[in-house]
């Protein structure tokens, strides 16, 4: 077998092609009346699991652990902890960022569960582990019923 | 013993590991499944059925790549399956390989894996885009590596871990595979130039990751009255275990994984393991960053927890220390072609406890050896525990 080392598969003969497929993804049940609530009130809500005393956010419509439907909904405040953050200073294909993005997994203070979005309105020396943020939201003629409605966690004052 | 027949490893293959190798991905599976045959002395018509294991069909461009494969890992007209767990599925396959012989089906099982992950050009990490969920994270922009360092970053964290510590493991791992023929990345480097190397999602740096590979990698298993007609020197499969947490990533911890300590008791109860840091000689846990050795080194319970980066500044990790992990020189040092980087830390397992281990050889007649990879978004745990 070949054993030099090609940096550049264009180097060898090759057919270039691609698989071109488009999705159109529902936000489903559970995932439709959560963006609803955030594009409406701007409010972040997730269902409770009486069984098993658990608050999934992002909500779902059944409990993975004991597997009863879950139909109580609860409003959770806008308010979490940071778990863990990154300083993404490249993209996807290797470039170098114009502004580094810090991205946080959010566990929404309450709850068991979070989500993962950006830090903004923060000095990037500042943000901690353990440090305590809030979502701020688009403005309400801005939203489309999207994680994107929430436009960042600030850190909370 | 679990199952109808004890199983035994009796050959193994591995191609090289490379960037964008001429060879197909059938071509590399054909040269891996040969190889494995030839050293146990077999041909196909010795084969009674394949375990067939590749990761997302996207790095190859070949949407249902299993089925294309199929000739290339020797199944023609044979009871021929494919399995997927992500970045798992190579010792999954293993274990897969493991139950199609242990349950009486067949004598004899060809266990192969295979990834060409420089067909999707220009990166790889394009594929990954789409293993994200469509709705809470994909439309943030979601990155393989800013996920893997927010894992990274949790576990420091937790237990007040620097990046010097980290950087050990690809110092280590990168000069262990300078023995390996195979090897894709084999080199001399120090803890600066992992400090040094571009900061790609921090703490995440350019030296701390494992490159794109095209690899393959074959086992041939059979049974125990079979095994002990073909060879003098088995090595068998002796514990097999799998576990797969909440696919909701967000709502766990990270600093730890959970999923690999409930595969690693399953393989271990199987295997009458009751000490692992006493009991097993040498470990191949899965290595595609440098942090996720010291993760998995604690999963596996071969330390306690937060207690990996300490055994590595001592030594103890170091090839002939008194616990070898990756001799091989894993991911980061032989290359991460995903399902056949799994598979190839069998193959070492294989080989270093029947002394065939070459230049990497780990000393003291190592006797018990295991291997474990990791995949899915930070959930999934595979585990095999080899003996000879
Ligand atoms: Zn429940």
């Amino acid at each position: 077998m070949s054993i030099e080392k090609i940096s550049d598969p264009r180097q060898v003969r090759h057919w270039p092609g691609h698989m071109e497929a488009d999705y159109i993804y529902t936000h489903g049940i559970a995932g439709e009346r959560f963006f609803k609530e955030i594009k409406e009130n701007g409010r972040i809500t997730g269902t409770r699991c009486k069984h098993c005393n658990l608050v999934y956010v992002p909500p779902r419509i059944y409990c993975e652990r004991c597997f009863e439907k879950l139909e109580e909904w609860i409003d959770v405040g806008t308010k979490g902890t940071i778990q863990t953050f990154t300083v993404a200073y490249v993209d996807i294909d290797g470039s170098k960022l114009k502004q580094p993005t810090t991205y946080a997994m959010i566990k929404i203070n309450g709850t068991n569960g979070g989500l993962l979005h950006k830090i903004g309105e923060a000095n990037l020396k500042d943000v901690k582990i353990g440090m305590q943020v809030e979502a701020v939201f688009k403005p309400k003629e801005e939203r489309e019923g999207s994680v994107n409605d929430i436009k960042h966690f600030k850190p909370v004052k | 013993m679990f199952g109808k027949k004890r199983v035994a490893i009796v050959g193994a293959g591995l191609t090289l590991f490379r960037r964008n190798l001429k060879e197909t991905g059938k071509e590399l599976c054909y040269e891996a499944t040969k190889m494995a045959l030839d050293s146990a002395g077999l041909t196909l018509k010795d084969i009674d059925s394949v375990a067939f294991g590749s990761a997302p069909d996207a790095f190859d461009g070949i949407h249902m790549k299993g089925e294309n494969m199929i000739d290339s890992a020797g199944g023609w007209r044979k009871p021929f399956s494919r399995v997927f767990v992500g970045g798992g599925t190579g010792v999954f396959t293993a274990n897969a390989g493991w139950w199609h012989v242990a349950s009486g089906l067949f004598d004899t099982c060809l266990v192969v894996a295979e990834e060409k992950m420089s067909s999707c050009y220009p990166h790889p990490a394009h594929a990954f885009t789409t293993i994200f969920d469509p709705i809470m994270s994909r439309p943030l922009g979601t990155t393989l590596i800013w996920i893997f360092a927010l894992e990274m970053h949790r576990y420091m964290h937790r237990h007040g871990i620097k990046k010097e510590q980290i950087a050990l493991v690809s110092v280590k791992n990168k000069k262990n595979a300078l023995d390996h023929p195979c090897a894709q990345l084999g080199a001399n480097i120090t803890v600066e130039d992992v400090l040094n190397s571009e900061i790609m999602c921090w703490p995440v740096q350019r030296l701390d990751i494992s490159p794109t590979s095209d690899g393959a990698a074959a086992l041939v298993l059979a049974s125990e009255d079979v095994a002990k007609k073909i060879t003098d020197n088995p090595v068998w499969i002796d514990g097999v275990g799998w576990c797969i947490d909440s696919t909701y990533w967000t709502n766990r911890d990270l600093y730890y994984p959970d999923y690999v300590e409930y595969a690693a008791r399953m393989a271990y109860r199987m295997a009458g393991i009751k000490n692992p840091p006493k009991e097993i000689d040498v470990a191949e846990p899965y290595d595609p960053f440098d942090y996720k050795e010291l993760h998995h080194m604690e999963g596996l319970l071969l330390c306690k927890k937060g207690e990996a980066p300490k055994l590595t500044e001592e030594g103890v990790t170091q090839r002939d220390g008194d616990l070898p992990i990756n001799p091989s020189g894993g991911l980061l040092g032989v290359g991460n072609p995903i399902a056949a980087a799994g598979l190839m830390k069998v193959c070492e397992i294989f080989w270093q406890l029947r002394g065939e281990a070459g230049k990497r050889q780990v000393p003291g007649d190592p006797r018990t050896g295991v291997a474990q990879a990791w995949g899915d978004l930070m959930q999934y745990g595979s585990v095999i525990v080899l003996r000879r």
